[in-house]
């Protein structure tokens, strides 16, 4: 199933190399308090105390409960993107010609 | 973007899935039998980097920040189909796997990055190329995450958890979306140039017949 992807390994290696930088910006965007305008707009409504999170998934916010965050991050990115690229295989070879 | 459980109304995230699942139907009877066998890894590539992308938070003092969606390279790149079932792949994992989105907001999520933000991008880039390129591409990128996030702007503004004041919920979103969409824009712009210069055969929009 894999075979088509030597093609790609330049992508792929990129695709690395923006999951070691994961710590960085998770660690950066912490520095600085991070919130999308989303949370914006729940908190200017009051809405915020509403979030739930009724699956909490297996690796729950990018990171394996109970380990350092930073380094558990680049732990879901491989898991999260060897899932997705699969899937994404597997969707275009049962659409295929 | 992605709205967690408790922010819609249970008609919205009903209505939201409908729609959703209407479009990724449609996305896979379009495709079905019409994927060249190089295109058939280049959908989970493309999946894989938008997820890895998606990972790094923008530090941005201030207050407001936001992540990279992605939607129009994947349009650009893998047309508005493909790039539909690719961005709904990222957008289902990152719910089921990571928590990031609710179960229940996931028809809504898919709507504005997977749907709204992906064939927006695919239409803007197809509509402006032969002008400029770049052009192109940065509005593409920039003009997608904008609707996407008046959508959701919209999503929770007819929801009671945010007092269906919908006057404040899509100018916020509107507003700091438009200033973050200007580095989605850049991204998009900068990815699409360097494809185009490494292997422009690759990206669907680009082509002049689409099926």
């Amino acid at each position: 199933m894999l075979e088509g992807l030597k093609e790609w390994k330049g992508a792929l290696i990129v695709i690395g190399i923006l999951l070691l930088l994961t710590p960085l910006f998770a660690w950066a965007a912490d520095l600085v308090g991070y919130a999308e305008p989303l949370e914006n707009a729940a908190e200017e409504l009051g809405a915020m105390e509403h979030e739930t999170a009724i699956i909490s998934g297996i690796l729950p916010d990018y990171t394996i409960p109970g380990a350092n965050p930073y380094a558990s991050a680049i732990v879901a990115g491989i898991v999260g993107c060897v899932i997705v690229l699969v899937i994404g295989i597997l969707v275009g070879k049962a659409l295929a010609r | 973007m992605h709205i967690p459980d408790g922010f819609l109304d249970l008609w919205i995230c009903a209505l939201m899935y409908v729609i959703s699942a209407v479009v990724i139907g449609y996305s896979a009877v379009k495709l079905k039998g019409t994927l060249e066998s190089k295109q058939v890894p280049l959908i989970g590539v493309v999946a894989a980097g938008i997820f890895a992308a998606q990972m790094l938070n923008w530090p941005i003092p201030g207050g407001t920040s936001a992540h990279l969606v992605g939607g129009a390279i994947a349009g650009i790149l893998l047309g508005p189909y493909a790039g539909c079932l690719s961005m709904a792949s990222v957008l289902t994992i990152q719910c089921l796997v990571f928590g990031d989105g609710g179960i229940t907001a996931l028809g809504a999520n898919i709507f504005n990055m997977g749907i709204v933000d992906v064939f927006v991008g695919y239409a803007v880039f197809r509509a402006l190329r032969n002008f400029n390129q770049d052009a192109a591409t940065f509005l593409a990128g920039w003009l997608g995450i904008w609707l996407a996030a008046v959508a959701c702007g919209i999503e929770i503004g007819v929801s009671s958890i945010f007092k269906y004041e919908i006057e404040t919920t899509v100018p916020i979103m509107g507003f700091y979306h438009g200033i973050l969409g200007i580095v989605e824009g850049i991204i998009t712009m900068l990815v699409i140039r360097y494809i185009a210069l490494r292997q422009p055969d690759i990206i669907y929009a680009a082509k002049e017949v689409v099926a």
